[in-house]
């Protein structure tokens, strides 16, 4: 068979990059780590010292924190919804990038957590919350959520693993690489042979995870959405913001997805299959998450604006005064910039198309940023008759520190997994090859043939 | 506020010196710039049981806000009677520099020509401090409260009088008397006025919410009479106006078990997805006994 | 981390007078390490209760309040605090007439409580209703809600509504998150940010009621004190007050007191228009005010108060005009 033939090329292909590790590689490994290091230390300062080596003090509990925790668990979630449509619908050009997002998808699950529980007083009492569960608590949805998101993604990047781990097991022996990963290949393949029933049956229960996976989105963005708008406060009690944090939510996924491959391309040569068409249609869809999320910002603000109940005016006020470069950077040049580049059609290209998904990606931190903290120092009772350093907040070097060392993480776990796998999955190159109308109609029995 | 500091160093020094001053004197412990105050008084109880306490305070004579209580100091009570102390009892003082000596209602006094009791307090010289006394005299008045509605009035009457020693009962005059009802945290007055010829009638004009039990505590007392001291009398009645229903929150948002749907749309929801993560996962078994088993059919060509 | 070595050896020095202190010691020699002990210790804890005694053989001392005294019996464990006082309702009625910015009720419960200068339970804010009308002093501790937001949000149960109305935080329960805080719209609760020597200090067994000895990385708040109400005692806050501003009691009673006079609850608020902060929000507090009406004082005799406080209300525009005419 062809087939057969065409797996050992492309496994040729991508073999050299699993094989050895160049000396940049090295020496960005190296430096990432020492990043990670620093992020450990500031991390230990904070666990011995406590909270008070933050920002964070009475009146803003929640910091910069916070800020990662959503943005990561957005995008996150975005990769999800994204990889769940991708598979769901059969998307002929998903091939290339379906890996990526299903790596970013797990890698800032993981990550965005993490900054969760720094925001927590005692790490020692975690435990409580499954102890002394009140269901009552958007807290208490937000970790089930979670930990069901981090399963779901698990599995779900485990089965679309799994056709690779056998073209990796069967190909690795005759190649020089260490003997611990070829016996992983073997563990994770299951004895995976590619036979006409185990493949239907790993495309039946890929299909129903893709769709799970998708709802599951949906639902943790809504809880993380609540955790705010479930309170009094102003800024945040409000009834759009669950549909608002899902199409920012997108809109900053797709804006990291977007530069995830770029770096990809650029730093893992796979010209050939990340191509400009992918940013082209990364793009579109960029340009329409933009144009929803800047019509959900404006409606947020705008009905604010006309009602305005003096707390919220308050919380206005301080938005255009204290923060003001800091909103028009997250709301205007964050949503206008990226609409403006992408409408145009030569706009479209590798390069602008990155250029405005690190606008947008710039912009959504900010927003989070403008929705977390000035609502917290905008109290129904003033603030009054409090400690002058406990008035505003500023990230401590330490938040900042660990919230480097995050990316840093990020980008190691990255590289490491790169090392391991490939990063574009070969089944789906082999299956676009043999059968590319099969694919297009949807139709599982005609695969296999 | 800084620079105020340093424009004032003079006074600053003389403060300075002022304060390591008062310090060096704190350290010799002298006490003749304090006054003892020693206080004596007895209260009868609503159970007519008798209190008996000494407060036992030293005051600052430069510093008015200056009062140390004494500590731990032992207090003796004595019945006197012909210049012949019976010891009724001793107590320390508490960190306040309250001493108290509760005597039942069977205890047995010596009583003078007059009719009255005499109590002596005494707290014995140390090395520092000088012995202090202090006599009362009391007559023992036998307070009654009573509590009736009359033509659907609320009623209070009070009765007083002393017993003699041959147990004839003499009604007591001008004595004033204020009534209270009794709160949580505090009382609220509702009536004062002269015991004469032994009682003393008021009908109650406010209406109480009392307990959640419709109870209201009633307590009259006799101040720091000249004759007869501290007395206090109460009962409890039922005249309270409560009648609130009392009703516990449950399944609420702030209560520990949540509103019902709640749990069942979890309870859905959780289930629907575990169950999913199972199947896939049984699926995922069945692939690899189905590998497992072609793995053995290959394996006799293999080795071929 | 030195303030922490030298806030411990101050602990230990507390413990070894306690120790002098019940073993009545005999020489001049010990007289005179007790004073110096003393002396020293003024120096190094300025917080907590600190109280002065003349003992019988002619010392003055300054002890801990702490160290001799204890209620054992009067300790109420987290799981019996959850309960309440039964058949009570408490209820805390503010007459801002009467408030002139003393700030005795903040000191008294910071004393009750064991808190450090700038960390409080009830704070005093300076608030204006409209341009036009004069602003008024106006303390602010926790409302104690009927439909408390916070309690609603805690993932653990760590802060907890009773029956006689108090809401409570039980420190060995709460993990920390601070949604809590994020979710009252009165800023009623505060955070212990680092860990501090007095935390250690187990001579009192801890009690959501008394919420001392504090915890590392949780959160706390006014409680209340319901310690002090078994004992049949005011709140320190009330108790402290010298204007007889905060009014406490129990509502099924019907009747407050400020420890001066007692009044009818229902009545008071009928007769004064008593009313409830923020009651838009539904968060149903216990907490009542009676409007600024007929004022016992100025407003300016408020800011008689340390620099320190003072700079806490520059940002009030009222105050900023009050600078310019050279008023305060």
């Amino acid at each position: 068979m062809n087939i057969e033939s065409r797996k050992r090329e492309l496994f040729k292909e991508f073999a050299p990059r699993l094989e050895t590790t160049s000396m940049l590689t090295k020496i960005y490994i190296g430096f990432l780590i020492v990043i990670i290091l620093a992020g450990l230390y500031a991390f230990y300062l904070q666990m011995s010292e406590g909270q008070i080596v933050t920002g964070m003090r009475d009146n803003v509990v929640w910091g910069i924190y916070e800020v990662n925790f959503i943005l990561l668990v957005c995008i996150s979630y975005s990769g999800a919804f994204i990889s769940g449509i991708l598979h769901f619908f059969h998307t002929p050009w998903k091939t290339a990038i379906a890996r990526i997002v299903e790596i970013i998808t797990v890698l800032s699950l993981l990550i965005g957590p993490i900054y969760i529980l720094l925001c927590m007083g005692r790490l020692d009492r975690l435990h409580y919350l499954f102890m002394y569960p009140r269901i009552q608590s958007p807290i208490t949805w937000d970790i089930m959520a979670i930990i069901t998101d981090i399963v779901a993604c698990f599995i779900y990047l485990y089965l679309t693993f799994i056709p690779d781990f056998a073209i990796l097991r069967d190909h690795c022996e005759e190649r020089n690489i260490p003997k611990w990963i070829k016996k992983m290949y073997k563990t994770l393949a299951i004895g995976y042979q590619d036979t006409k029933t185990q493949r239907n049956r790993l495309h039946k229960i890929t299909r129903t995870m893709s769709a799970m996976v998708i709802v599951l989105a949906i639902v943790a963005y809504s809880v993380l959405a609540w955790i705010f708008s479930l309170t009094l406060q102003p800024g945040w009690n409000s009834t759009i913001f669950a549909p608002y944090f899902i199409i920012g939510g997108l809109f900053s996924g797709v804006a990291f997805i977007i530069i995830t491959m770029y770096l990809v391309r650029k730093f893992y040569k796979l010209e050939k299959y990340i191509r400009r068409m992918h940013f082209k249609v990364g793009g579109i869809i960029l340009l329409i998450l933009a144009m929803l999320y800047g019509y959900f910002t404006f409606t947020e603000y705008f009905s604010r604006w006309f009602s305005h109940k003096a707390i919220d005016t308050n919380l206005l006020d301080k938005l255009f005064t204290r923060y003001f470069w800091e909103f028009i950077l997250a709301n205007y040049v964050g949503i206008l910039v990226p609409i403006g580049i992408l409408f145009f059609k030569k706009f479209r290209t590798i390069k602008w198309v990155t250029i405005a998904a690190i606008i947008a990606l710039v912009g959504v931190w900010l927003n989070r940023y403008l929705i977390v903290i000035p609502t917290l120092e905008t109290p129904y009772v003033p603030i009054q008759d409090t400690r002058i350093d406990y008035l505003f907040y500023s990230a401590s070097w330490v938040e900042i520190t660990l919230s480097i060392a995050g990316i840093a993480t990020f980008l190691l776990m990255f590289t490491l997994i790169g090392k391991i796998v490939p990063l574009v999955p070969m089944n789906y190159i082999l299956d676009g090859r043999t059968a590319p109308d099969t694919v297009q109609n949807k139709d599982n029995k005609k695969i296999s043939e | 506020m800084k620079s105020n500091l340093y424009n004032h160093t003079f006074f600053i020094s003389i403060i300075a010196a002022l304060l390591l001053c008062t310090n060096g004197t704190a350290q010799e412990n002298d006490l003749s710039n304090f006054k003892m105050r020693f206080d004596f008084k007895t209260v009868k109880q609503a159970d007519n049981s008798r209190l008996l306490e000494v407060t036992f305070i030293a005051l600052n004579k430069e510093d008015r806000k200056d009062q140390p209580p004494v500590y731990k100091a032992e207090i003796q009570f004595f019945n006197i009677q012909n210049d012949e102390e019976i010891l009724l009892g001793s107590s320390k003082t508490s960190k306040e520099g309250v001493a108290q000596l509760i005597l039942p209602e069977n205890q047995k006094y010596n009583i003078d020509g007059e009719g009255y009791i005499n109590l002596r307090a005494r707290f014995n010289s140390t090395d520092a401090l000088s012995e202090e006394e202090e006599d009362l005299m009391v007559k023992d008045l036998h307070l009654d409260l009573n509590l009736s509605v009359i033509d659907s009035v609320k009623t209070v009457t009070l009765t007083a009088f002393t017993i003699d020693s041959l147990g004839v009962k003499t009604p007591v005059n001008d004595v004033y008397v204020t009534t209270y009802v009794k709160a949580m945290l505090s009382k609220k007055n509702i009536d004062e006025g002269i015991i004469s010829d032994g009682e003393y009638t008021f009908a109650m004009s406010q209406s109480f919410a009392g307990n959640t039990k419709g109870d209201l505590t009633i307590s009259s007392i006799i101040d720091d009479n000249d004759e007869y001291g501290n007395i206090i009398q109460e009962k409890t009645v039922h005249w309270g106006t409560f009648n609130k229903q009392i009703k516990t929150d449950e399944n609420k948002l702030w209560t520990k078990a949540a509103p019902i749907w709640m749990y069942v749309v979890l309870t859905i929801l959780l289930l629907g997805v575990y169950v999913n993560f199972i199947y896939t996962i049984v699926n995922l078994f069945k692939i690899k006994k189905e590998g497992s088993e072609l793995e053995i059919k290959k394996e006799p060509y293999r080795n071929t | 981390m030195k303030e922490n070595k030298a806030e411990e050896s101050g602990t230990n020095r507390r413990k070894f007078l306690k120790l002098g202190l019940l073993s009545s010691f005999t020489a001049i020699a010990g007289s005179s390490i007790v004073t110096s002990l003393t002396a020293q210790e003024e120096e190094k804890e300025p917080a907590g209760e600190v109280i002065r005694l003349l003992t019988p053989d002619g010392k003055i001392v300054e002890v801990n309040a702490s160290n001799i005294n204890n209620y054992p019996e009067a300790l109420i464990t987290p799981e019996e605090s959850r309960k309440g006082i039964p058949d009570r309702k408490f209820v805390m009625v503010i007459d801002l007439a009467k408030c002139k910015n003393a700030r005795k009720c903040v000191e008294g419960c910071q004393k009750g409580h064991n808190l450090d200068y700038g960390q409080e339970f009830m704070k005093i804010k300076l608030l204006q209703d409209n341009p036009t009308s004069e602003p008024y002093w106006f303390p602010k501790n926790c409302m104690h809600c009927d439909e408390p937001p916070c309690v609603t949000v805690c993932p653990t149960g760590a802060t907890f509504k009773r029956e006689d109305n108090i809401v409570l935080v039980d420190n060995e329960r709460c993990i920390g998150c601070k949604f809590c805080v994020t979710s009252c719209p009165y800023s009623a609760r505060i955070f212990n940010w680092e860990h501090k020597a007095k935390f250690d200090d187990k001579s009192q067994p801890y009690s959501p009621e008394t919420s001392v000895p504090g915890a590392t990385g949780t959160v706390t708040k006014c409680d209340f004190c319901p310690d002090l109400l078994r004992q049949g005692l005011l709140p320190h806050c009330a108790q402290s007050c010298p204007e007889g501003v905060i009014y406490f009691g129990d509502k099924n009673e019907d009747l407050v007191t400020n420890g001066q006079e007692t009044l009818s609850f229902s009545k008071l608020l009928t007769d004064r228009g008593g009313y409830r902060h923020l009651e838009h929000l539904g968060t149903k507090p216990n907490v009542y005010y009676l409007p600024p009406v007929d004022r016992l004082y100025e407003l300016e005799d408020g800011f008689d108060v340390s620099e320190e406080v003072k700079e806490r209300y520059k940002d009030v525009p009222y105050v900023q005009e009050l600078k310019k005419q050279g008023k305060i």
